[in-house]
């Protein structure tokens, strides 16, 4: 009796196994051999620099406001405090066309669109837009990921180090973000890989111009839509590559995640 | 080195939640080591914190001599913090846990050095500079901590149940490291704890806490032998806790228990209540002179070393606290009857 259970459980992990490696595999297969080729293609190599800058530059923006933010939520006693916390987890629970929907309206038709607008800054059909997407749906993670850490790490360390000589802030960069350095790490890569395969969001809100604001997964839908079958295995081969590689990356940072950091190794 | 202050608490009051520190008033001498006893939740540790300065007060000030600290952010209040389980800098070595508050504060890095290596040989931890704190025992650890908490020449150093999370043989060789420590540094020390023998052994001067509230403060011996209420009295392990009230008979003072009257030493009047220690209670088969009680053995347990005795007088019932061998002299009558006598100046009042 028992043994059928396991037998039954450990079959469909094997299945499911499959199916996902056999997906997978269908198209590393034949998009392996044509990338070095592919990626020589001038909409390849655009899309593949405007996806790298964009991340980045959408990763930095992430970082800066979810670090405060994130130490705000793990550190301070604030009213209503779970449900502002939910507040901000909403991008992550919408679809990403839908948060593309809600950008697009909020920066095309508003007064406050507008006003940008005329200040230089427009958002829609442009590759600043891509940067606000990619931002947008990206943020609420790399909160999660960095008020987990933080909450990890004993306040009263940091009291402690207020008691011997520290200001809140270097109290934060002395004690605390050195022992948050691997969620850190795990959530910078997360929102970075996750930035370069960001589609919904920046459709909706930057739209999908040749040599424009065309990013990987953008040329991916392009290519897809002319027919241009070699080119979406080299793009999507690509992707998969850096999902992978920052997953790899992610869990072995991430499986440390609730325990402080040592720095160092031990030499005693 | 200005280490004349003393520390002043003037009507603190703080809420937290549905806690409530109340009314907190206390002087600590300059260099004095003051205790400060209470159970689990008391506020202990938040009183410690709003003295480092990590949280704000409510209503009231926290003077160091003529300095009024009540405004000044932790890092300006130059206390001293070891917490129970030492909040030492995980990512840190020892070396460099110890140095961190000199580095912060910008001193010279020989004699940062210098200082730090004083400060390890005054704690016999110069062996464990380069290792991290994870690999230390819970007594190295501590030493780490003080160590850290002292380098920097605190004004005032805040130790919250410091010897709580030892073994009893460390506890007790840290115990007289403290006091050693103390003796070398002078630094005016607040200590809290939760365990007497610790108290009793460190303290200059006790205060006794419980729900936010200071209940007495003074003397070990004093506050041991004369608590000034029922919750004190009850939080020292006094069973004998009692109403009654003083009346005076020819000049002298009596108390009742039950339906008799104790003679007594005190300087009250009318109601009050009574404890008597357990210990100070003496049980034997014959009668004798003063405040003398015929009674009756209830029940007989061990206690550690001793025997709990549980016996009836004057229709009260008394704990009485009695060396094994004492105990055999009445037992031997057999049929549980025994003399109690209470000796007048065991017999502590305080107001009811
Ligand atoms: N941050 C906080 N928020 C709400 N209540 C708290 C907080 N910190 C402590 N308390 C409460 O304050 C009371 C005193 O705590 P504490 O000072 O830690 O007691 P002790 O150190 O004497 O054991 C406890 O009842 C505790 O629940
Ligand atoms: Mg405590």
């Amino acid at each position: 009796m028992g043994k059928a259970f396991k037998t039954g459980n450990l079959i469909l992990l094997c299945l499911l196994l499959t199916f996902i490696l056999a997906a997978i595999g269908t198209v590393l297969v034949r998009g392996l051999p044509d990338l070095p080729a592919t990626f020589k293609a001038p909409p390849t190599l655009f899309a593949a620099r405007l996806s790298l800058v964009t991340s980045l530059a959408s990763t930095a923006l992430c970082l800066v406001v979810a670090a405060p933010v994130a130490y705000a939520l793990a550190r301070y006693r604030l009213p209503g405090k779970g449900l502002l916390a939910s507040a901000l987890r909403i991008p992550l629970t919408l679809p990403p066309i839908v948060s593309g929907v809600c950008l697009l309206l909020l920066f095309g038709t508003t007064g406050f669109g507008e006003a940008l607008t005329r200040l230089g800054l427009r958002f829609v059909f442009s590759v600043p837009g891509i940067i606000i997407a990619q931002f947008f749906v990206n943020v609420p993670s790399l909160l999660t990921v960095l008020k987990a850490a933080i909450e990890a790490v004993d306040v009263r360390l940091e009291y402690v180090a207020r008691t011997l000589g520290c200001s809140p802030a270097k109290a934060f960069t002395g004690v605390t973000l050195p022992l948050v350095k691997n969620g850190l790490v795990a959530g910078i890569i997360l929102t970075w890989s996750k930035a370069m395969g960001e589609f919904g969001a920046v459709l909706m809100l930057a739209g999908a111009t040749r040599f424009k604001t065309e990013t990987l997964p953008i040329s991916l839908y392009l290519n897809m839509s002319t027919g241009d079958l070699e080119a979406v295995m080299a793009v999507a081969t690509l992707l998969i590559l850096l999902s992978l590689t920052s997953l790899t990356i992610f869990e072995r940072l991430g499986a440390r995640l609730g325990q402080p950091a040592t720095g160092e190794a031990n030499k005693a | 080195m200005v280490r004349q202050a003393a520390l002043r608490l003037q009507g603190i009051n703080k809420r937290l939640g549905n806690f409530h520190l109340k009314d907190l008033s206390l002087e600590i001498g300059p260099g004095e080591y003051f205790v400060l006893l209470g159970p689990t939740g008391a506020g202990k540790t938040l009183l410690l914190e709003i003295i480092a300065g990590i949280h704000p007060v409510d209503t009231g000030e926290i003077w160091l001599g003529g300095v009024n600290l009540t405004h000044l952010p932790p890092e300006k209040r130059r206390c001293g913090f070891v917490y129970q389980d030492y909040a030492l800098f995980p990512h840190l070595t020892v070396r460099k846990n110890i140095a961190f508050g000199l580095k912060v504060n910008r001193v010279p890095a020989p004699e940062a050095e210098k200082r730090v290596e004083e400060m390890a040989a005054l704690l016999g931890i110069t062996h464990l500079l380069s290792r991290f704190p994870r690999t230390l025992s819970g007594g190295e650890q501590q030493r780490v901590a003080l160590a850290r908490a002292l380098v920097i020449k605190p004004q005032v150093l805040l130790l919250d149940e410091p010897l709580a999370a030892l073994d009893p043989r460390t506890k007790e060789a840290l115990q007289r490291e403290l006091q050693r420590l103390h003796r070398a540094t002078g630094t005016l020390t607040v200590h809290v704890t939760h365990d007497f023998e610790e108290a009793f052994f460190l303290a200059d001067r006790l205060g006794i806490i419980d729900h936010g509230e200071l209940l007495q403060v003074g003397s070990p011996q004093e506050i041991f032998s004369r608590p000034s209420s029922a919750r004190v009295a009850a939080f020292l392990g006094t069973e004998n806790i009692y109403r009654s009230e003083v009346t005076y008979t020819d000049g002298k003072a009596f108390v009742r228990l039950g339906q008799a009257l104790l003679e007594v030493e005190t300087s009250l009047r009318g109601p009050v209540g009574i404890s008597i220690r357990p210990e100070a209670i003496i049980l034997s088969s014959r009668p004798q002179t003063r405040n003398c009680l015929a009674a009756r053995v209830l029940t007989i347990h061990r206690r550690g070393l001793f025997l709990k005795v549980a016996v009836e007088a004057a229709g009260e019932k008394l704990t009485v606290l009695v060396p094994p061998r004492e105990a055999e002299s009445f037992a031997q009558a057999g049929d549980g009857r025994v003399y109690c006598c209470i000796p007048p100046a065991a017999i502590n009042t305080f107001p009811s």
